[in-house]
């Protein structure tokens, strides 16, 4: 769910602007040097900015029997990783909130915050800390789905509870009141979130390899063995 | 094509500069969250509506099935205002001033959705992109967001001719076969984005690719008139506003 136009107070929509600044700088430094060094990287990943903005509008049926969309950046980060995540996610967002009036331009940042640089950062940390104590692929692939979606829910319980804090009990009275909503709708679809991800990376592991070994999730029989062997010594 | 852009590209303002549109639409959003709900979102809310309806040329059924999205965010998230937690009445209790809070926020919400649906309804993304690289934005940025607009288009027709395949392979049954055929969508889609790719690197390569999308912009001039009308009708809304609050009770 993103936050929608002209719903936080100035303050925090300039606030939150500042706050996802430095990410989204240091991801378009990342991309303009990868552009720069291998200039076929712009199609590849215009390729993947568009594969994440058609995977936000998939509808996804919920465990509780609603129906919602995929954040798409756990599976995204696990593909494409992070700094990359926070110039691709603005770029999405950027698209849903100016095509289909989805979020917004004064909300941005801290949509940005929430949807491309925590739920990227936290799901791929997952992914990362479960592949090094060697938990299966598929697994990690969850979690890290997992984990991505509901922190991006959480930042925007947070984001939500400080603009509008409860009259009675302030900041964490507002911050059980949203994220109690949020918990109810959003832990089922994290979990369907983790699952959709582990599905189309099955898919995927089967039909491209190629791509897969050049986006560094899966490691080529030399990179295998040097790990191993970095492992054992 | 998505629906606000195809109604971009047949604006009655689509020949105009975007910085003229930028002025007016964003500026009227900027206004509806700064000045007070009431009476200043009110009047902004009636104004762009005026605007888009108007000037703008915007099919009411159009903008109205473009507007109902964001609308049903902001009735969504003002309810949560109408309660409140903890306090005497109870651990959850209808807030004192739930209504009006909720209200103002209402107000706010639609009528800042209103102005940038302005500009997205007279600008299209293919005008607005390759002059972001004259305000800042690396080049490099924003030929992936060019490569991401031009192919979105082309993966969500993609994806919605592999649902109506599923479909009439009745692979929308039952929840199992519902979970299998969204896998295979979302891997489908991945595996296609990259092929097309691929395949216009060929393509680019085999025509000189520098690395450099050079593409052609419709030639237009900030309007100097537009832009100073657009300017004065912020400050007279901004005006009003403030004179209207001291008038109204």
């Amino acid at each position: 769910m993103h936050i929608a136009e002209g719903f936080l107070p100035p303050a925090h929509a300039v606030a939150w602007g500042v706050a996802s600044a430095p990410f989204v700088v240091h991801g378009v430094r990342s991309l303009t040097r990868e552009v720069r060094e291998h200039p076929e990287s712009t199609l590849l990943l215009g390729a993947s900015g568009a594969f994440t903005f058609v995977l936000s509008a998939l509808k996804l049926p919920s465990v509780t029997g609603s129906c919602s969309h995929p954040t798409g950046t756990g599976l995204g980060a696990i593909l494409f990783r992070p700094p990359i995540m926070a110039v691709l996610g603005t770029i999405t967002l950027l698209f849903q909130a100016l095509l289909l009036a989805h979020g917004g331009l004064t909300t941005l940042g801290a949509n940005v915050f929430s949807m491309a640089i925590v739920g990227p950062w936290a799901g791929y940390a997952i992914y990362k800390l479960l592949r090094r104590y060697d938990v299966p692929l598929m697994v990690a692939v969850f979690f890290g789905a997992f984990f991505a979606d509901l922190s991006t829910y959480c930042v925007t319980s947070v984001q939500l509870a400080l603009a509008f804090p409860d009259p009675s009990s302030g900041f964490l009275g507002a911050l059980g009141k949203f994220g109690s909503i949020f918990a109810v709708t959003q832990i089922p679809l994290a979990v369907s979130e983790g699952l959709l991800t582990v599905l189309v990376m099955r898919l995927l592991v089967q039909s491209s390899k190629g791509e897969l070994t050049r986006l560094g999730v899966l490691l080529t029989k030399k990179q295998s063995a040097t790990e191993t062997e970095a492992v054992a010594r | 094509m998505l629906p606000i852009d195809a109604a971009a590209h047949s604006s009655r303002w689509r020949r105009r500069h975007p910085v003229d549109k930028a002025v007016l639409g964003l500026g009227l959003t900027v206004l509806a969250i700064s000045l007070p709900p009431w009476p200043g979102a009110a009047l902004v809310l009636v104004t762009a509506l005026t605007v888009l309806l108007g000037p703008a040329g915007v099919p009411a059924r159009r903008l109205w099935r473009a507007y109902r999205v964001p609308l049903g965010f902001c009735v969504t998230g003002a309810l949560t205002l109408l309660v409140q937690v903890g306090g005497p009445e109870g651990f959850v209790s209808l807030a004192e001033d739930g209504g009006l809070r909720a209200g103002e926020l209402l107000l706010r919400t639609s009528a800042a959705s209103l102005g940038v649906l302005l500009f997205a309804f007279t600008t299209p993304m293919s005008d607005l992109l390759p002059r972001l690289v004259k305000a800042g934005i690396p080049a490099p940025v924003v030929d992936v967001a060019l490569v991401t607009y031009r192919m979105s288009f082309l993966l969500l027709d993609s994806v919605r001719h592999i649902r109506e395949a599923q479909a009439a392979r009745l692979g929308h049954t039952n929840r199992a076969a519902e979970w299998r055929s969204l896998a295979g969508l979302g891997a489908t889609a991945f595996v296609r984005a990259f092929d097309r790719a691929t395949r216009l690197q060929a393509g680019l390569a085999g025509r000189g690719y520098d690395g450099t999308l050079r593409v052609l912009v419709p030639e237009a001039r900030v309007s100097v008139r537009f832009t100073a009308a657009s300017c004065a009708l912020l400050a007279a809304l901004a005006a009003l506003t403030l004179v209207l609050e001291r008038a109204l009770p």
